[in-house]
């Protein structure tokens, strides 16, 4: 065999080698879902102050946090849950809070998170309401962007369908909207199949790509 | 000599890092997160996925499990739509190098050329990691009504004696591997040594005698014993490699170690599934889900652990020429794999600890 086509074929054997390994990193997927209601509370002065989330799990993970918590047939209360709220509230920060709030396209800091509980609803779902006050509040300029995702995709965070964005005490005019995220481009598809066979990451915060965001426009 | 052909050593290295780096982002995980499941297993998805749809289709398995735990309080046939889907997510989900795909097949690559062995260790990984699922959520939930955090703290536990193992089964095998690579180093440029020397022998097939050692030149190579490699491929034998004949030898200790390694950290997923079906009285099904997706797993990890084996069985037929070369391509694929399977679990020890 010519030695340029037995290199030919060692490369390829190689790649998809390479292609197989990369597969089995890139099929990861989500393990809970969270559905996302937020508010956004405004300060007197009309600047943006905190966000508050309220996020519902889905039934697996709800089973899961709910376990060895309550008798059967009760409901697993806020004081029971309290040591499982701080562990998850303990470990926002280092996550970035699954939150980002953006104005005039930077995204601002948040404060420590006193404000939280976790409970479960009478449909068995768990609940986990927090609240995320920004280090300054800041003046929501002409419009400002929040998004609610896991970069790492372990957690699905979608908005809810009938009441996703509350605008609390908001300067007058001010609405809020849902973008859905945009189907990915022939590029970025592109993208994606090229990572898939060299194996390296098509761009980390992926999780990201996959989020809905709320624009809030203030005139 | 051709450079090609020397660099291709070099090749089998770089290849191998370039598995590496894809692996890499995958590994930075197990930090302690909120809302964790099972110590902490990352969704791993930073490196993205072949498209949204494959996406959307593993998260619709796992609502159709959810949905057939349901419908089992009302219909016992449901159980096979569970198994089902509990394969097929095994297979989809076999991904995260939790499921120690990564391990087995870098181990292979390290170690043995015996196709139905790497199947059958895969097989067992996936069934033990599976088992410890059920071993976990059985005695922590159902004897012991243990709660989610204290499930993850047993499980966290799990996980780091299994990265402690793969550390150790690495630091092994980069040892032995390490010794076998210098060995072929050192023979490869006694032959060179040896041909720059003489031209009278210059054609005829190298013997071992350059290795110093007159009593090993023409030992006939057990299959198994340590060195039957090296011998082989010194005593010419090389051109048509039967994989299983290529190698260090196996040793079932050292498969053992592995399995126990790759598998002894239970998968977030079966956790799920099991306190899931443990909540909804239905514990059995959610045992027998588990084992479906196991088997799943093992069908993806024994795919893996073949195409290592194989990638290894073509790459030495396209180096074969002049047997120095061959083994000393060996040496360096192998000593490259056993440099993986050290880094992937110290890169997951490290990740483990970050947030732990």
């Amino acid at each position: 065999m010519p030695m340029a086509k037995r290199m030919k074929r060692l490369a390829a054997a190689g790649v998809a080698f390479c292609a197989c390994l990369a597969a089995s990193g890139a099929l990861a997927h989500p393990h809970v879902w969270v559905t996302v209601r937020s508010q956004v509370a405004f300060s007197p002065d009309g600047k943006v102050a905190a966000v508050a989330h309220d996020w519902v799990f889905d039934e697996m993970y709800s089973s899961f946090a709910t376990q060895g918590l309550a008798k059967p047939g009760e409901l697993v209360k806020r004081e029971t849950f309290a040591p499982l709220a701080q562990e998850n509230a303990a470990g926002l920060a280092d996550i970035g809070y699954f939150t980002t709030l953006k104005i005039g396209g930077k995204a601002v800091d948040f404060g420590n998170v006193t404000e939280y509980w976790m409970e479960e609803r009478p449909d068995h779902l768990v609940t986990f309401h927090v609240v995320l006050p920004l280090k300054t509040p800041a003046p929501p300029g002409k419009y400002f962007t929040l998004l609610v995702a896991d970069p790492e995709y372990f957690i699905d965070f979608e908005f809810d369908d009938t009441d996703p964005i509350v605008l609390r005490s908001a300067p007058s005019g001010c609405s809020a909207s849902i973008a859905k995220p945009k189907p990915l481009e022939d590029a970025e598809k592109q993208t994606l199949t090229e990572s898939f066979f060299s194996g390296l990451a098509p761009g980390t915060n992926f999780g990201f790509k996959m989020a809905s965001r709320v624009i809030v426009a203030c005139p | 000599m051709n450079p090609t052909l020397r660099a291709l050593p070099l090749r089998a290295v770089s290849s191998l890092a370039l598995i590496a780096s894809g692996a890499a982002p995958a590994l930075a995980q197990l930090a302690q997160r909120p809302f964790s499941v099972g110590g902490g297993e990352g969704g791993g998805g930073a490196s993205g996925g072949v498209t949204g749809w494959l996406l959307a289709e593993q998260s619709q398995l796992t609502h159709l499990i959810a949905a057939h735990v349901h419908a089992l309080h009302g219909d016992p046939a449901a159980i096979w739509g569970l198994i089902g889907i509990g394969f097929a997510y095994g297979v989809f989900h076999a991904a995260g190098p939790g499921h120690g795909k990564a391990v087995i097949a870098s181990y292979m690559m390290a170690n043995d050329r015996a196709l139905r062995r790497g199947v059958v260790l895969a097989f067992l990984a996936a069934l033990l990691q599976g088992s410890v699922a059920v071993a976990l959520v059985g005695i922590a939930a159902l004897a012991f009504n243990a709660t989610s955090s204290e499930m993850n703290r047993a499980a966290d536990w799990l996980a780091l004696a299994s990265y402690a193992g793969i550390i150790a089964i690495g630091a092994w095998l980069c040892w032995t591997k390490g010794r076998a690579l210098i060995k072929a180093l050192r023979a490869r440029f006694a032959r060179r040594a040896s041909i720059e020397r003489g031209t009278l022998y210059q054609g005829a097939p190298w013997r071992a005698a350059a290795n110093g050692n007159g009593k090993t030149a023409f030992r006939a190579a057990a299959p198994g014993s340590p060195d039957a490699v090296g011998e082989a491929a010194e005593c010419g034998h090389s051109h048509a490699l039967d994989p299983a004949a290529l190698g260090e030898g196996f040793s079932w200790r050292g498969a053992a170690a592995t399995v126990i390694a790759a598998g002894s950290r239970p998968c977030s997923g079966a956790i799920l599934v099991l306190v899931f079906a443990l909540a909804q009285g239905l514990f059995a099904a959610g045992v027998v889900a588990t084992f479906a997706m196991s088997l799943g797993t093992a069908l993806t990890t024994g795919a893996l652990a073949w195409a290592a084996v194989f990638a290894k069985a073509v790459a030495m037929r396209l180096a074969a020429g002049d047997d120095s070369r061959v083994a000393l391509a060996a040496r360096g694929f192998e000593f490259a794999a056993a440099l993986l399977v050290l880094a992937f679990g110290l890169a997951l020890l490290l990740g483990a600890q970050g947030g732990a």
